[in-house]
C-alpha cells in the first residue's frame, strides 16, 4: 500500500533504498544515504552490508549521529578498522557495489563537487572537500547521487570536480583508468540516469505531485527526456513508518 | 624505559618547520590540549597532515602555527566546517595540499612500508589532481604498470617528522591501544619518524603483555608518553567520553570570524596555563561527568 503523506525527503530515502539490492556491499556517508542503506537492509535487502569510510561496517545505531565521527553511529559494528581496511581493501580491491554521493554541485555527466563555490583560480569560498567521497567515485561499481533539485546544483559544469562522474561525457571516464560510475541521481523532484552513449544526464522519472515544467525551470542544462515521462513510484506505508519510527524518529535526516 | 613526559616537555620536542601527523577525525580523537600548548610555545610554520581534516588542525591553523596542510577534505561534521582552514586556503596563508582521504592514507602506508611510491586510481580525472598537479608537482606522478603496461597515478611516501596520537590506554613505553575505527592512525604512526602517545588512561605493561594483539602503537616507535584526561576535549574518545556539543557549537561559532576566533584563542589558549586550568576554566569535573562514556554504548 502506497502513503500520502511523505516528504520530498522521504521519497528520496526511499528511491535511494530501492537502488540497492540483497547481499551487496555499499559504501555510505551520513544523511540521507544511511536513512536509505538502514530502510532497505530493514525490507528488501537483509544481506545488504553497510561500509562507512573510517573503517565501521554494520553498524545497527540506536541515536542518530552527527557525522561518521559520532560513536553514535558506530554502534553494536562487526567491524572496526581503518581506511586503509575500508576504502583501501573492499573498495580499491573492486569489491563495493554502491556507493552514494552528495555534493554541493552536480552537472550534466554527474560529475561532483563537494570543494568550492567561485573561481578556483580567483575569488572562491571553500567548503569541505573530498573525504572519501573522490575515492568511492573512482572506485565503487556503480554510485548513486542524492542532491537537491535547484538550478545552482544542477548545473551544465560544475566549478570544481572533486569526485568524477563521466567527465566530459562518451568514454573519458573509462580514458581516465575509472572504475563504475554514476547510475543514478535522485534529487526531490525527479530521478535520473545517464545516456549509455553520450553518458548525458537523462530524466527516469518525476515524482508524484511535480510537473516536468518545474523539473526543467529548476536545473542549469537540459538532460535528455523520455516521452512520455514515467513517474516515480511513492514510498509504502510500511517505508515511511520504518524511516518515522525506527530509522530517523528525530527527523535529523529527513524532515 | 619510562618515557613519561608532561604535555609541554612533549611539545617542546618538535621544532617550528616539523611535519606532525595528527590523530583527529573532524570531532573525533583530536590533539587538542597538545594543539593549545603547540600555540601557547610559539611553534610555528609546521606542516601537518591528517586523513580528513579535524578539529586540532583548525584549531592549529587558525592560531598561525601551520604553513602546509596535507588532508582529504575534512569538516566539523554537523556542527559546521572547518572556517579557520577554508579562510586560510581562501586568502592564500595556508599551503593545502588537498587530496582524498584514501590517498593521504596510501601516502602513509607507503611510507610505512618504506616504498618509494604508491599507484592508486583515485584522483584520476578530477580537479583534486589537476590543483596537485600545479602546486605539488613533486608528490603525483603518472607511472606504467611493467606487467600490465596501463598507467596509474603513483603517489609519493609521507614520512612525517612525528605523529601525535590520542589514545584510550598506553603504558609508560609507549605500547598503546586504540579502541573504536582507527581511520589512519595506524598507518600514520608507521610512517613516522617518532609518535608522541597522549593517553587518557596509563597501565602497567603487564595488562599490555595479556592482550598484546590489541597494540596499534608499539612502544619501540614512542618517544614520549602523555598521561592526559580529557585531553581530546571538546572532541569525544570513543568509550572515555563523548563530544562536548555545547563547547563545540561554541567554536564553530567563534570561527566564522578572525575576531571571534582571537577571542576564543585569548580565552580557552592564552588564558590558561596548562591543560589543568584549561578543565578547570571548562568547569571542571561537574562539566565533564555527565560526558563520561556509558560503557555499552561507548558514548
Amino acid at each position: 500500500m502506497y502513503a500520502e503523506d511523505y516528504t520530498p525527503f522521504e521519497l528520496m530515502a526511499v528511491a535511494g533504498a530501492r537502488e540497492l539490492k540483497d547481499g551487496e556491499i555499499a559504501a555510505v556517508g551520513i544523511g540521507l544515504p544511511v536513512v536509505a542503506s538502514f530502510l532497505a537492509k530493514r525490507t528488501h535487502a537483509p544481506h545488504l552490508t553497510i561500509l562507512f569510510e573510517l573503517g565501521v561496517v554494520d553498524p545497527e545505531p540506536i541515536h542518530t549521529g552527527v557525522g561518521l565521527a559520532d560513536p553514535r553511529v558506530w554502534y553494536r559494528a562487526k567491524v572496526m578498522s581503518s581506511f586503509v581496511d575500508m576504502l583501501g581493501m573492499v573498495l580499491h580491491r573492486g569489491l563495493v557495489d554502491v556507493g552514494f554521493l552528495g555534493g554541493l554541485e552536480t552537472d550534466a555527466y554527474g560529475n561532483l563537487n563537494t570543494t568550492l563555490l567561485g573561481d578556483p583560480h580567483g575569488q572562491f569560498t571553500h567548503f569541505v572537500g573530498s573525504g572519501g567521497a573522490n575515492d568511492i567515485a573512482s572506485s565503487a561499481k556503480r554510485t548513486v547521487i542524492i542532491i537537491r533539485h535547484e538550478a545552482r546544483k544542477l548545473k551544465e559544469a560544475v566549478s570544481f570536480v572533486t569526485s568524477p562522474g563521466y567527465l566530459r561525457g562518451g568514454n573519458e571516464r573509462e580514458a581516465a583508468g575509472l572504475r563504475g560510475g554514476p547510475v543514478r541521481v535522485i534529487t526531490d523532484k525527479a530521478i535520473f540516469g545517464f545516456d549509455p552513449q553520450t553518458r548525458r544526464m537523462r530524466l527516469e522519472s518525476i515524482h508524484p505531485h511535480t510537473t516536468l515544467e518545474d523539473v526543467l525551470a529548476n536545473m542549469g542544462f537540459r538532460p535528455l527526456i523520455p516521452d512520455p515521462v514515467p513517474v516515480t513510484e511513492p514510498p509504502t506505508v510500511e517505508q515511511i513508518r520504518l524511516i518515522r519510527e525506527e530509522i530517523d524518529p528525530e527527523g535529523i535526516y529527513v524532515r | 624505559m619510562s618515557k613519561l613526559a608532561t604535555l609541554a616537555e612533549a611539545v617542546a620536542s618538535i621544532p617550528s618547520g616539523a611535519h606532525v601527523a595528527l590523530s583527529g577525525f573532524a570531532i573525533t580523537r583530536c590533539n587538542m590540549a597538545f594543539a593549545r600548548e603547540v600555540i601557547r610555545q610559539g611553534i610555528r610554520r609546521l606542516t601537518v597532515s591528517q586523513c580528513v581534516g579535524a578539529m586540532d588542525a583548525d584549531l592549529l591553523v587558525g592560531a598561525g602555527a601551520v604553513e602546509r596542510m596535507i588532508y582529504g577534505g575534512g569538516s566539523l561534521d554537523r556542527f559546521g566546517r572547518l572556517n579557520n582552514v577554508n579562510r586560510a586556503i581562501e586568502s592564500g596563508t595556508l599551503i593545502a595540499e588537498e587530496y582524498s582521504s584514501l590517498s593521504v592514507a596510501f601516502r602513509y602506508l607507503a611510507g610505512a612500508l618504506g616504498l618509494p611510491f604508491i599507484p592508486i586510481r583515485s584522483l584520476r580525472g578530477s580537479d583534486i589532481l589537476a590543483r596537485l598537479q600545479r602546486i605539488a608537482p613533486e608528490n603525483v606522478s603518472m607511472v606504467r604498470d611493467p606487467f600490465t603496461g596501463e598507467e596509474w597515478l603513483a603517489l609519493r611516501p609521507l614520512v612525517p617528522d612525528v605523529a601525535v596520537v590520542q589514545v584510550q590506554m598506553a603504558d609508560e613505553e609507549g605500547n598503546a591501544w586504540i579502541f573504536g575505527p582507527r581511520w589512519d592512525n595506524e598507518e600514520q604512526v608507521k610512517a613516522s619518524q617518532r609518535v608522541i602517545v597522549i593517553t587518557e588512561q596509563l597501565v602497567p605493561t603487564e595488562i599490555i603483555r595479556r592482550d598484546p594483539e590489541r597494540t596499534v602503537i608499539p612502544g619501540f616507535k614512542v618517544s614520549h608518553v602523555v598521561h592526559l584526561p580529557f585531553s581530546a576535549h571538546p572532541t569525544s574518545v570513543y568509550r572515555v567520553y563523548d563530544y562536548d556539543a555545547e563547547h563545540i557549537r561554541e567554536y564553530a561559532a567563534a570561527t566564522k570570524t578572525p575576531e571571534g576566533f582571537q577571542a576564543y584563542l585569548e580565552k580557552y589558549v592564552f588564558g590558561v596555563r596548562d591543560h589543568w586550568e584549561y578543565l578547570e576554566l571548562i568547569g571542571g569535573m561537574k562539566h565533564l561527568t555527565p560526558l563520561l562514556a556509558d560503557p555499552i554504548l561507548g558514548y
